[in-house]
């Protein structure tokens, strides 16, 4: 049974084995009016000591558990290794590289206190460059909250506080724990809420910007919208698609009679306007029978053997 | 490795299940037993030989029941449909108790002193090591068949690989209990290790002396093995995220159809007809096409969705 006094902090880490130590300090400095606490550090797959400063950390701190994962298998899961082993009623997940500062868990965690099941934290003041770290971000950020309709000012901020219930049910894989508050949102009603959290210049590393991750979010962001509004019935949202593209093949119906009535036969000939309609159709069926296949997989997914 | 006198008690003797597969031209039986067998011995592993052999090599049943009537610790399951060889790796798996698991293919690959050390090489941090010859010396054509397959290899897994052809493998055995196998995908057995995250390891071994013949198969046969690759490189890639490369590249062809469609539109609003334009039907072909394949590609992504809170995505090495 989870502790609900205790609070359980996940940090995943890759190769930050010169970090390791601060961390676990400033954690320990940070929490030590804060009440009962523990420390997960997972190590996804680090090539370098991190494991072993880790595991140093851990024996010398009986609050401090280290997971290790058998390969770098991404952030997502890593998080997901560590919500699944915490133990507290109340979760923080944080950075690695200390860009995030554990002295704002505390206020985190009052925050949700007060009331609410996820609290996020945004970043204030950035130190990043402006033309193109700021802006992109600002506009993904609002892409994402009018997309998914979860008003998450900063989805980059891995500093969030949740309520243990509240991540349950919650099964990440691939690059989704950007988008927890958007799931979390999506299979429970859940009070959001946000508090801005310092945030220090990153250290080490590369930035990892740039188009590829923008398509990346773009085809999350529609996997999630699918799955939030349709998982139950996919059907009906590729008979939409279906229904759309019948309505255009409909129209380029009415264009083949109108070309028969009107035009001279080698136009019609052609037979571009009944072709393009049959195109349509086509693809109106295709979607269709798609949505059943899609239903097939929902029906066998839950029958438990 | 046991240290000391004190510490080997008779059941601590480390044993291993040698599976030999037999599904194609197999070489003599008996031949491979003896000719492995003694260095197992020589080396104090307590083994067993289990040959697994498909419905067409029945007759090569009885040498090897007479060697077990001699004594020797060699049993045969007999498969009575064609599994192949990775159904017939889980039938062994599941009749194997030894912890260690080492699979020979039924032809001569590699010389049989180096079996003794890929077994030794498997450890608390290593659950899989395989065999690459190294160095080879059999013809050119068949070092440059392997160098393609293995350039292709290295495009779908991170770890490089070099002999994965070689069949000569030791593992936990648990490892076939827990990598999700079926299909052609015995051959890929390394790179889906490295995958499900078992720690795997390469070890050069020399090539034995028979090895040398030239192999030539037949057209189909590399369809296949491509066909096999392109699957587990997807598997391996994208098998998460399968929107991914679908929505890639149904948006790719969506775009040039709405490219062409555009075009079509702007000519058509200077005065250019549409009903006898072919380029329409290119334009409208493409657009739609792009969506049937994102469609699947959602297909996909639902079907991870709903199997994702069946089991942990992740293994977990150790707990401190």
């Amino acid at each position: 049974m989870p502790n609900s006094a205790q609070i359980s902090i996940v940090i995943p880490l890759f190769d930050e084995e010169e970090n390791v130590q601060r961390l676990v300090r400033s954690v320990q400095a940070a929490m030590r009016e804060a009440g009962p606490w523990e420390l997960i550090l997972v190590d996804d797959g680090s090539r370098d000591a991190t494991f072993e400063r880790a595991g140093r950390e851990a024996n010398a701190d009986f609050r401090v558990r280290v997971i290790r994962l058998a390969r770098n298998y991404g952030q997502t899961m890593a998080m997901q290794a560590g919500f699944d082993s915490a133990r507290g009623g109340i979760v923080v997940s944080m950075d690695g590289d200390l860009q995030n500062d554990p002295e704002d868990i505390p206020h985190l965690v009052a925050k949700l206190r007060e009331g609410f099941d996820l609290v996020a934290g945004y970043r204030e003041s950035r130190r990043d460059r402006f033309v193109t770290r700021k802006i992109p971000s600002w506009l993904a950020n609002r892409l994402i909250a009018a997309i998914t309709q979860v008003p998450i000012r900063d989805n980059g901020c891995t500093l969030k506080a949740f309520r243990r219930e509240v991540l349950r049910d919650l099964h990440m894989y691939s690059e989704m724990h950007r988008f927890i508050p958007a799931l979390v949102a999506a299979t429970t009603s859940s009070r959001i809420a946000e508090i801005p959290v310092r945030h220090h210049p990153r250290r080490f590393g590369r930035s990892k910007y740039g188009l590829s991750r923008v398509w990346k979010v773009l085809a999350d962001l529609l996997t999630m919208t699918m799955i939030r509004w349709f998982r139950e019935r996919p059907l009906l949202m590729f008979s939409w698609g279906s229904a759309t593209a019948s309505l255009v093949g409909l129209g380029f119906l009415a264009g083949t009679l109108f070309v028969q009535a009107t035009f001279r036969p080698v136009k019609a000939a052609a037979l571009v306007f009944p072709g393009s309609t049959f195109l349509w159709f086509g693809l109106a069926g295709y979607l269709f029978m798609v949505g059943l296949i899609a239903e097939v997989a929902v029906r066998e997914a839950r029958r438990v053997a | 490795m046991p240290s000391g006198p004190a510490a080997v008690a008779s059941n601590d003797r480390r044993t291993v299940s040698v599976v030999v597969p037999v599904v194609e031209r197999p070489e003599d039986l008996c031949d491979i037993y003896h000719e492995f067998a003694a260095p197992l011995r020589d080396a104090e592993w307590g083994f067993e030989f289990v040959f697994v052999l498909e419905p067409w090599a029945r007759q090569l049943r009885d040498p090897l029941e007479q060697l077990a009537k001699r004594g020797e610790p060699v049993r045969v399951l007999q498969a009575s449909r064609d599994l192949g060889e990775t159904g017939q790796l889980k039938l062994a798996a599941a009749s194997c108790r030894a912890e260690l698991l080492l699979t020979l293919p039924a032809y001569h690959r590699v010389q049989a002193d180096c079996v003794a050390s890929l077994l030794d090489h498997v450890g608390p941090s290593t659950d899989l090591v395989i065999a690459r010859r190294w160095p080879r010396k059999d013809s050119w054509f068949n070092r440059l068949q392997s160098r393609v397959f293995h350039r292709l290899v290295g495009l779908a897994s991170e770890q490089p690989f070099h002999d994965i052809a070689c069949g000569v493998r030791a593992m936990r055995r648990h490892l076939l209990d827990e990598i999700p196998l079926y299909g052609d995908f015995a051959r890929f057995l390394p790179l889906l290790a490295v995958q499900e995250g078992f720690q795997v390891k390469e070890v050069d071994c020399a090539q034995h002396p028979r090895d040398r013949q030239t192999r030539v198969y037949s057209p189909g046969t590399y369809i296949r093995r491509v066909i096999d690759l392109l699957g587990v490189f997807f598997l391996l890639r994208f098998t998460y995220k399968p929107l991914r490369f679908f929505g890639l590249f149904g948006s790719g062809l969506s775009l040039v159809g709405g490219g062409i469609l555009i075009v079509l539109l702007i000519q058509r609003l200077m005065g250019r007809g549409l009903a006898d334009r072919p380029l329409l039907l290119l334009g409208i072909l493409l657009f739609t096409l792009g969506f049937q394949v994102v469609a699947l590609g959602l297909i996909g992504e639902l079907i991870v969705h709903l199997n994702a809170p069946k089991k942990p995505g992740y293994r977990v090495r150790e707990r401190v």
